[in-house]
């Protein structure tokens, strides 16, 4: 796939500027800072690097775990998360630029123009302010505005059955439209996005049985027909390869691959569109990691699911993605399509990254060299700091001008 | 041949459960050679934690070993004593485990859990290499007083040399440290020079003062360079507010470099030397010390030798003529035991030939044979359990039939009981004697190939192998390990397995590590006490592939140093692949497959070790992934024929019926398939292994 296609289809959610910060103590831990991407309808998105480094707080991130420090995140152009750090930052550097400049025109007794500096920052002044309660609110209340929304379909698409509806019926029908409405103000945008979680001990409560756990969120979306919920739960865990007989009993009676599987049914039951697995195969056994990788492949197919496939398992990453996204230190250092980044990784850490993968092939295991990165060593950004650039179609770099050139000869040498 | 440092034999451990036993080692027979990585791979619940728990004789309470042995150093492990295992844990025989979680103390700060080990492993081994010392030279003491009598001279040359030993063991403790300080500051110093130019005043200020405290304890009469003014005009230049650039730092490192590269002291003749020249022999070049060391020795040593020489000839002799004399018996003994076992004539006369076995033993060797020495406390054993397994099984049957009869008599009112009979868990006493017979011949084979005429011996080499020995014991002792010292060493070997920070880390506890770093933590401590086994129970499962990747490359660094034998346990073939010299693929209790890391990889032979090579993706494979059906069996019922015929898509019709044996493919290859029998039929490896397998021979000949 390449550039053009790209730009055809759909973008579903995309990520700006993300920065995720933590309070450490008197410190602040930066686990995620400045992380934009894209991602399509219908791909698979990886999401690699060494643990700690961001990858898992970017998802949890993502689905509004966290509260972010800043960026935006939007799912098909709706503003689901919104940070206002960096621009509370703008704001003080603002005030004090104005105030700067204000009190040297004073000073040289240039009253009018000082007055009107003042005036101009002010206004700047009260545009960020306005953005600020804009993120404010869109973070907040995305849900509500979506749900709103949602509800106004149902009142119209109602008002107007109502209106040409036979006075017979129209009891029925009201019932029907009091219950759709209720269903709508229950909608959430967030619910489209689900996640599959990395510990699938740690992620099922051991006091909630199976049928429970996958079922809570439809009970959470408001829908109280039993009958219909049974038949739900008893599909997934068909669609995942367990049997109806399994939905009465406890985590605890099953293996870690079936559990990883109810993780799975629990999120595809809320039919979202895009699926964070985050790491959801590390911590199962070969022959099952198969399995599971396989049933994830199928559900996309018949769901046409987008998945941000978080993973340290490169080989499987590879053979999993569309794209991939190599993330060091909370940036990302390198992105491209994962034929395009196996065969020409340019960043120095990729480039360790792929010298370190382990391959079932002791003659190439006896003769492969890891590269070693030490960040001191590899770049010299004290002259410019680093962009993400984009070096060829699709394929982006974390660089700064010298290093941009040298990538680019680089590749037309080749 | 190298030497084997590990022998498991017919290994069957059971666990006592509720519902019954859970049969999770089945008859598993593997050795681990010295300096060799054995890797076994296989699912969870197919029984290579259980094993390898079993070695390091922490098995779970419930678990009943019911047959086999594990040899260690001349001892089976299934016998030792808890006291006796608390000596060979971490010391001789060190586990990563798999869990980082419960295996780290969470109340006790990192470094002290990495220091212990080193502080008590350094006690206990010091003093077990000067007991091993004291013994050996005794030994050859009485060797030489039976071969010609009571000897005044060689009494007093054993004297002589311990004193020498004395004096050159204090001067090498002495000499170690300071070049471990040595070696710790060139380290970091050439650190700091990589990044000196991009680093900050402050933090070169920190480190240089740091690098300072290490060279200013690395003075010592061996190594003269670290005392001379040049290199002490260079220190007082790393103090903080000393005037330094980078062309001085540069020096120092030359020094530092210089330093290190001197000549090693010979400690014994320079020990010899001072006790008996009455010259210190101090000063000067270290290459000219060592000679003129050595030439004042050589005379004692040639005499030393000597004597010594004939001692051992002699004990080696002796031990010959107790041996060929012994062969009548034993072959008398393993005839009275092919038959009907009389608890009252197998009891004695087992005794007995252990007892006659044990008395054979040459005590001046220093390699020691497994066979021999197991042999005495091996057979004893089989006989307890032969005749306690007896009375038990009739116990065990006689409640079974108890408990069957009233379920039967429960099932033919028409009531349907709601519980099972638990099946008896019955000891193999059949397999008890294969095994007692077995030992047998295996010690007749050895023994007859030892007294037979023309068997080499060469009474010189042994004699140099026991003397050089004897001063590895004595040279051991030398190595001495303080807290700085320890602390020192835990911080580098967090810097080796990629802590970042590791100072700061030192001082803190696990709960403020993540799980990759407390992984990472566990494995520095297994490395910390210097194990001769070093066993790894999934040590980089949870880690990324950089971190997997330094782990990997660290283990085996460690091992080609100090010719470490490891039993690596896995289930990603990728990691086994960079990592094994040998490997065995396990499935429901039995080793299904075993051979070198080529033969594996290149030419798989079972049909289980095939499913496992195509549920891996590799970078090219793009097809649909074959994951293997189903869940491995329970092992309460173990399946009668195959475990893995009922997920197995080329299960025969024979595999339900019956248990395929070990078939031979090459000398180091075996598989358990019946499609190795001459009469199965020919049957395709998968597709998707096949073209694996081709495109690695063909990347692997383009190059």
């Amino acid at each position: 796939m390449n550039k053009s296609d790209n730009e055809k289809r759909e973008v579903l959610l995309r990520v700006e500027n993300l920065c995720q910060y933590f309070r450490t103590g008197s410190t602040e831990l930066k686990a995620v800072d400045g992380v934009s991407f894209d991602i399509y309808k219908g791909e698979v998105f990886g999401l690699v690097g060494e643990s700690g480094c961001g990858k898992t707080t970017t998802g949890r991130s993502i689905i509004k775990l966290y509260k972010i420090t800043s960026g935006d995140i939007y799912y098909r152009n709706t503003r689901i998360a919104a940070g206002t750090r960096s621009l509370e930052e703008q704001m003080r550097a603002l005030r004090k630029e104005g105030r700067r400049t204000a009190s040297a025109l004073q000073k040289e007794g240039d009253a009018e123009a000082a007055k009107e500096e003042r005036r101009k920052t002010a206004a700047r002044l009260k545009e960020l302010r306005h953005a600020i309660k804009r993120a404010k609110y869109d973070d907040e209340h995305c849900n509500h505005v979506y749900a709103a929304g949602k509800e106004a379909e149902v009142r119209a698409a109602y008002e107007e059955k109502l209106a040409s509806c036979p006075e017979a019926k129209r009891d029925a029908l009201r019932k029907e439209y009091k219950e759709q409405l209720r269903i709508a103000s229950r909608e959430r945008i967030t619910n489209k996005i689900q996640m599959i979680f990395q510990d699938p001990i740690a992620s099922l409560n051991p006091r909630m049985t199976v049928r429970d756990t996958i079922a809570e969120g439809l009970i959470i979306k408001g829908i109280r027909d039993k009958k219909y919920i049974d038949e739900q739960v008893y599909k997934m865990l068909d669609l995942v390869g367990l049997v109806p007989e399994h939905a009465g009993r406890y985590p605890h009676e099953f293996s870690g691959g079936q559990r990883q599987r109810i993780g799975i049914a629990r999120a595809i039951i809320m039919n979202p569109e895009l699926i964070i697995a985050d790491e959801p195969i590390s911590a199962l056994d070969v022959s099952i990691q198969a399995q599971v990788i396989n049933l994830l492949n199928d559900l996309r197919e018949k769901f046409g699911l987008t998945v941000l496939f978080i993973a340290h398992d490169l080989s499987v990453v590879k053979y999993f993605s569309d794209r991939i996204a190599v993330m060091y230190f909370g940036k990302i250092v390198e992105l491209a399509d994962s034929d395009e980044l196996f065969a020409h990784p340019m960043h120095p850490y990729t480039r360790s990254l792929l010298s370190a993968i382990p391959l079932p092939d002791p003659a190439y295991e006896k003769k492969r060299r890891r590269i070693t990165y030490n960040p001191l060593l590899a770049h010299d950004y004290s002259k410019q700091q680093p962009t993400l650039r984009e070096v060829s179609e699709g394929h982006f770099v974390l660089c700064n001008d010298e290093e941009f050139e040298s990538y680019r000869r680089a590749l037309e040498d080749e | 041949m190298t030497n084997k440092k590990l022998e498991v034999k017919n290994l069957r451990i059971s666990f006592r459960t509720a519902s019954g036993k859970v049969q999770a080692v089945r008859d598993i027979s593997f050795d681990l050679y010295e300096g060799e990585t054995l890797a076994i791979v296989g699912e969870s619940g197919s029984g290579k934690s259980v094993t390898t728990r079993a070695i390091m004789g922490i098995s779970a309470l419930n678990a009943i070993v019911e047959n086999g042995e594990i040899f260690y150093d001349g001892r089976d492990l299934l016998k030792y004593t808890e006291e006796d295992f608390q000596e060979l844990r971490g010391d001789k025989i060190a586990m990563i485990f798999q869990d980082p979680m419960s295996s780290l103390n969470p109340i006790v700060k990192v470094g002290k859990q990495l220091t212990e080990a080193m502080l008590l492993k350094n006690r206990t081994r010091r003093r077990s290499s000067r007991r091993d010392f004291y013994r050996m030279l005794k030994a050859l003491r009485t060797a030489v007083r039976d071969s010609e009598g009571e000897n005044a001279a060689y009494a007093k040359m054993v004297q002589s040399f311990i004193r020498a030993e004395r004096i050159g063991t204090k001067c090498e403790s002495r000499y170690r440290l300071a070049r471990q300080n040595a070696e710790e500051a060139h380290e970091r110093l050439k650190e700091l020079l990589v990044t000196y130019a991009k680093e900050t005043e402050s933090t070169i200020r920190t480190r240089c003062a740091r690098i300072r405290r290490y060279a200013s304890r690395c003075g010592d009469e061996f190594l003269p360079v670290f005392r001379s003014d040049r290199f002490l005009r260079l220190l007082e230049m790393l103090r903080p507010n000393g005037l330094r650039t980078e062309r001085d730092l540069n020096e120092l490192l030359q020094v530092l470099e210089e330093g290190l590269s001197l000549p090693v002291p010979d400690f014994y003749a320079i020990g010899y030397y001072r006790a008996f020249s009455g010259d210190r022999g101090n000063g000067g070049n270290i290459e000219a010390l060592n000679e003129r060391a050595r030439a004042f020795c050589a005379e004692f040593d040639r005499a030393f030798t000597k004597d010594t020489e004939v001692g051992i000839a002699h004990a080696h002799a002796v031990s010959l003529q107790k041996k060929s004399e012994a062969l009548t018996p034993l072959r008398e003994g393993a005839a009275a035991l092919g038959g009907e076992w009389n608890k009252e004539t197998v009891v004695p006369l087992v005794k007995k030939l252990s007892a006659l076995v044990q008395d054979c033993i040459d005590p001046t060797e220093v390699r020691k044979e497994s066979v021999e020495r197991t042999f005495g406390p091996c057979i004893l054993s089989y006989c307890a359990r032969y005749f306690a397994g007896i009375r038990k099984n009739e116990k065990e049957q006689a409640r079974f039939d108890r408990q069957t009869q009233k379920r039967d008599a429960l099932a033919a009112r028409g009531k349907q009981p709601d519980w099972k009979v638990t099946p008896p868990s019955l000891t193999d006493t059949g397999a008890l004697k294969q095994s007692m017979l077995a030992a047998f011949d295996a010690l007749i084979a050895l023994y007859e190939a030892q007294t037979a005429a023309g068997a080499p011996y060469d009474a010189a080499a042994e004699t140099n192998g026991t003397i050089a020995h004897l001063k590895d014991l004595a040279s051991r002792t030398a190595v001495r390990v303080n807290r700085s010292a320890a602390k020192r060493r835990a911080i580098r070997l967090l810097n080796e397995v990629g802590i970042p920070d590791a100072e700061k880390r030192y001082g803190q506890y696990p709960f403020e590590l993540s799980g990759g770093q407390r992984q990472r933590i566990v494995i520095a401590i297994a490395l910390s006490a210097d194990p001769d086994i070093l066993i790894c129970d999934e040590p980089t499962t949870a880690l990324d592939v950089t971190i997997q990747a330094q782990i990997l490359e660290l283990i085996n660094k460690v091992k080609r140093e100090r010719n470490l034998s490891v039993i690596f346990i896995t289930h990603d073939l990728g990691v086994v692949a960079n990592i094994a010299d040998r490997i065995a693929v396990m499935y429901a209790g039995k080793i299904v497959e075993y051979g070198t890391s080529e033969e594996i990889f290149y030419s798989p032979a079972h049909p289980y070790t095939w499913a496992l090579l195509s549920s891996v993706p590799d970078l090219e494979s793009s097809e649909r992934l074959e994951a293997i059906p189903g869940t491995p069996p329970n092992m309460i019922y173990p399946p009668k024929g195959d475990a893995f015929a009922e997920r197995n898509r080329y299960a025969l019709e024979i595999d339900f019926k019956r248990q395929p044996p070990m078939f031979r493919i090459t000398d180091t290859h075996y598989a358990a398939t019946w499609l190795l029998h001459p009469m199965a039929p020919k049957v395709e490896i998968p597709a998707s292994v096949t073209e694996r397998i081709r495109r690695m021979r063909k990347e692997a000949d383009s190059e």
